[in-house]
């Protein structure tokens, strides 16, 4: 092999080791390796609310202490109990996968909606005059009723008169 | 023979060369519409690629002898005749199993076909190392070529008729073949010299199947990146892998200037480690961002694979012996790189699929929308997740219908607008282990590259 030829070769694979670290680098820099997919967050963790104004963003995050303290007393993800509340033909998938029955779910949705109602509190989002009778509600309600306190908590909010008859009238006066 | 019997002999045997190596890889962009008509797996799709892989490999060395005993022209001819039938059965197989079943014989007269060919060509071209590389480069090109003319084919017909169009093709290659096969049978002369076989290039051979796991994997992963989880459709997949060939046929030109085939070998697996590198590496889920890797690895597979295909058969005889030890080990490569990463990306794509159900929610339950809207937008996005068996959605139907009121309308699309984007990052993520191991067998045929240049084998 000549020198012109060996010249050629070595050109070649030199540019070839450029090319590619160049490349490498390019994409590298631009977040190539960068990706992480959003973690779900441990519901056992408090999750602080966030000034919540108006009765819409109390229900959001009333929904989600809920769905947090259901979960965690449940041992799954806020998120995969959230799918699962959705509709009666989920709630049954997720029953069977994770062997939890309708006794079970009741007490850890009961547990959830406490633990939204003392958030609430502590937010100043709900005055105590509204959360104790909530509680004793809450304890009290069947689960398909609880399930829907949490999948509707704006209107469940909105209409407290429907909660406790009467007295709900004066109760709303409570409600921001 | 004259040259005007010659030039349409060598181009009939170039044609046979190339299409049955592009066989090798033409269902690719057919594949997630066969798992589909054919109620499979994707673990089971990839056997349509494999047993065809896998029964050259073991097919090709015994293919050769037996082309040298019968006859080169007569053993091309029957090949041909034998792919042709095969690809018929393929185009009407309504069950995976009929389909595996003739893409194996399929690969039985393809390799007889191609190992023929090999012998053929010196004696139609008149130099053995003009018969190497038209040999070399016809099947590189037809390597390159099949997935787009699949995909195309797919898009525009149907993937069964990508088996049915072999059949004229491969018959049109078989007849000026079967002119030399009837000089053959006429004067009982089989052209082939009884020269002793030499052994195989074991380092040429060893690097061929290392480059070839990794361009395998480049073209599988890259379409069923492009299909399922962008969900861009057979064509416009086809239009977009079509980088490659393109590029194929630059790096070609570079064998002229560049005559040591151990620096282009080099250079070339440089090449596609770094492409595929590149597509492990993806900083957004655009098409776009696939050009440049693609660039490189289809420079670096024409480089690459005529390089070493010359090395493994230039001053080594019998020619189609050694032919045979080259497709042997191409196409082991390419079994290996799909067992392999088959898993692998499998696994991944599972447990990015799981992982972009929790995401999605989470991205839903932090939103702003109200309660009762996240909570079944989170059922319905998993719905159309399930639906799609594993192929990332498109989600917008799940958002139908938009709220009426404004504000939370604007909510919505800016949700949905995040989620999307959450799915496809995580959907390319998926891929990018594979593509980095395939980077690094890539890089690791370097060794037994560098081998050849110590010890000439």
């Amino acid at each position: 092999m000549n020198g012109e030829s060996r010249r050629r070769g070595r050109l070649l694979v030199g540019s070839s080791i450029v090319a590619a670290l160049l490349l490498v680098g390019v994409y590298l820099a631009a977040g190539g390796a960068s990706y992480t997919p959003e973690k779900t967050q441990d519901p056992c963790k408090p999750r602080p609310w966030s000034n919540p104004q108006g009765l819409g963003e109390i229900a959001n995050q009333f929904t989600i202490s809920a769905l947090d303290g259901a979960a965690c007393k449940l041992g799954v993800s806020r998120e995969v109990l959230a799918r699962a509340l959705a509709s009666p033909e989920a709630r049954e998938r997720f029953a069977k996968r994770y062997g939890i029955d309708d006794a079970k779910l009741a007490r850890a949705i009961r547990a959830g909606l406490l633990r939204a109602i003392d958030d609430a509190e502590e937010a100043g989002a709900l005055s105590s005059l509204i959360g104790g009778p909530l509680r004793s509600t809450v304890e009290r309600i069947p689960l398909e009723q609880a399930i829907e306190l949490i999948r509707d908590a704006r209107s469940a909010l909105s209409n407290v008169q429907g909660l406790f008859g009467p007295a709900g009238k004066l109760l709303e006066e409570f409600i921001p | 023979m004259g040259a005007d019997a010659r030039r349409p002999r060598a181009a009939a045997l170039a044609l046979a060369v190339a299409l049955v190596l592009a066989d090798s890889s033409v269902v690719v962009l057919a594949l997630p519409d066969i798992y589909r008509d054919l109620d499979t797996s994707v673990a089971g799709v990839t056997w349509v690629l494999i047993s065809f892989n896998l029964v050259m490999a073991l097919a090709a060395v015994p293919a050769a002898h037996l082309a040298r005993r019968v006859g080169p022209a007569r053993a091309a001819a029957v090949g041909l005749a034998i792919f042709a039938g095969a690809g018929l059965a393929c185009g009407i197989a309504d069950q995976l199993s009929t389909l595996i079943l003739a893409r194996c014989v399929q690969a039985l007269g393809g390799a007889l076909a191609v190992t023929a060919s090999l012998e053929l060509l010196p004696a139609t071209v008149g130099s053995e190392r003009r018969a190497t590389v038209i040999w070399a480069s016809a099947g590189a090109t037809g390597a390159a070529l099949g997935p787009a003319i699949g995909g195309l084919l797919t898009e525009l017909v149907s993937w069964q008729s990508i088996f049915l169009l072999q059949v004229p093709v491969a018959l049109a290659a078989a007849v000026p073949i079967l002119a030399v096969a009837h000089d053959e049978a006429a004067t009982g002369i089989i052209a082939t010299e009884r020269r002793r076989t030499g052994r195989p290039h074991l380092a040429a051979n060893v690097a061929l199947a290392m480059v070839s796991a990794a361009i395998a994997a480049a073209l599988f992963l890259l379409v069923l990146l492009l299909i399922e989880g962008w969900r861009l459709s057979p064509i416009e997949a086809a239009a977009v892998v079509t980088v490659m060939p393109l590029a194929a046929l630059l790096g070609s030109r570079l064998d002229e200037h560049v005559p040591s085939a151990r620096a282009r070998a080099a250079a070339g697996a440089i090449l596609v480690s770094g492409g595929l590198a590149g597509l492990g590496l993806l900083p957004k889920a655009t098409v776009l961002l696939t050009i440049p890797p693609q660039i490189l690895v289809g420079i670096g597979l024409a480089l690459v694979l005529s390089a070493l295909t010359e090395t493994a058969i230039s001053g080594r005889a019998p020619q189609a012996i050694h032919g045979g030890w080259t497709i042997s080990a191409r196409h082991a490569g390419v079994v290996i790189g799909l067992l392999a990463l088959t898993p692998i990306f499998t696994h991944d794509i599972a447990q990015q699929r799981h992982d972009a159900i929790d995401a999605g929610t989470a991205v839903i339950l932090d939103s702003k929308v109200q309660p009762l809207l996240k909570i079944s937008l989170a059922q319905k996005i998993e719905d159309r997740l399930e639906d799609e068996k594993g192929k990332v959605p498109t989600i917008g139907a799940a958002f139908e219908p938009l709220p009426a009121d404004p504000g939370e309308r604007a909510e919505v699309q800016q949700l949905q607008g995040e989620l999307q984007d959450q799915l496809n990052r995580g959907a390319t993520h998926a891929f990018s282990p594979s593509f980095l191991l395939a980077a690094l067998l890539g890089l690791l045929a370097l060794i037994p590259i560098g081998l050849a240049r110590r010890v000439e084998l």
